[in-house]
C-alpha cells in the first residue's frame, strides 16, 4: 500500500468492500477482452505494469469479457501458449492492488466474486462514470 | 467533460453499451470511422440519452455516403471541430 492514498469516504467506512465511493489515481486501465483469444488483455496488463513501475498509481477495471481474466483455474493454451493469469498474480508485486470489477459484467455471465482469483471491488454502472472522472488518464483495452 | 470516441457501429458491436455506461451527464460522444453509421435515423434510439451531446465526423460520413442520410440526433463536425471538442474536454477516452 506504499504511497496509496485512501479516499476519505473509504477511511470513514472500513467495512465497505462493495461500494461506489470514488477511487482516484493517475491511470485507469480498462480491460474488456478475454484471455487467449487476442493480445488485447495482455497488452493492457503490460501497460499497467509499466505505468506502475514508473510510479504511477494504477487502477484496473475489468469490464465486459475482461472479467474472465480473473477466473480461477486458468491454464496455458492447448499449444502451450502462455495465458495472462501469471500476470494477474504479479500485480501485487507492482503495487497494483486496486482491482475493480464491473458488477453488471460479472452478473450477466452468471459469475460471482468467489469465481475470481483475487479480492476485488465491485462497481455498479454509476461507479464506472466516477472512475473515469477521477483518473487523470484512461486507457481502454 | 470527457470526450468519448466510438469507432464501432452500434449495430454490429456491443462496445457501445460499455461506452454509454461509462458516460457522465455532461460527457460527449463523437462517432468516428465505422461508428458514424450511428448517425442513421434508424440508430437514433441507441443514443436517446445523449441529446445535444452526440457528434459524428464529417470526413468519415462523406467517405461512406452517409452525410446526407444523418438524423437530427447527431451534430456533424469536421476535423477542426474534432480538435475543438478535444480542447474543451479534460480528457478523451477511446472505445473500439
Amino acid at each position: 500500500m506504499s504511497g496509496q492514498e485512501t479516499h476519505d469516504l473509504e477511511a470513514r467506512d472500513p467495512d465497505s468492500v462493495v461500494d461506489n465511493s470514488v477511487t482516484a489515481g493517475d491511470l485507469l486501465v480498462i480491460l474488456r477482452h478475454a484471455p487467449h483469444g487476442s493480445s488485447w488483455l495482455r497488452e493492457g496488463l503490460d501497460t499497467a505494469l509499466v505505468a506502475a513501475a514508473f510510479g504511477q498509481r494504477v487502477t484496473l477495471l475489468f469490464a465486459g469479457e475482461g472479467v474472465l481474466a480473473l477466473l480461477t483455474g486458468q491454464t496455458a493454451g492447448p499449444l502451450g501458449q502462455k495465458g495472462t493469469h501469471g500476470v494477474i498474480d504479479m500485480l501485487a508485486m507492482y503495487d497494483i492492488d486496486t482491482l475493480m470489477v464491473d458488477g453488471r459484467a460479472l452478473k450477466s455471465r452468471g459469475l460471482c466474486t468467489d469465481d475470481l482469483m483475487l479480492p476485488v471491488t465491485l462497481v455498479e454502472a454509476d461507479g464506472v462514470v466516477s472512475l473515469l472522472q477521477s483518473h487523470r488518464l484512461v486507457l481502454n483495452f | 467533460m470527457i470526450l468519448h470516441l466510438l469507432n464501432r457501429s452500434p449495430v454490429t458491436s456491443r462496445v457501445i453499451d460499455d461506452a454509454l455506461a461509462a458516460m457522465g451527464p455532461d460527457d460527449r460522444m463523437l462517432l468516428i470511422e465505422d461508428g458514424v453509421s450511428g448517425g442513421l435515423p434508424a440508430q437514433a434510439l441507441f443514443f436517446k440519452n445523449l441529446a445535444g451531446r452526440l457528434f459524428a465526423l464529417r470526413e468519415d460520413l462523406v467517405s461512406r455516403g452517409l452525410l446526407e442520410r444523418c438524423g437530427e440526433h447527431v451534430t456533424i463536425i469536421d476535423v477542426e471541430g474534432f480538435v475543438d471538442l478535444t480542447e474543451e474536454a479534460n480528457k478523451t477516452v477511446s472505445w473500439y
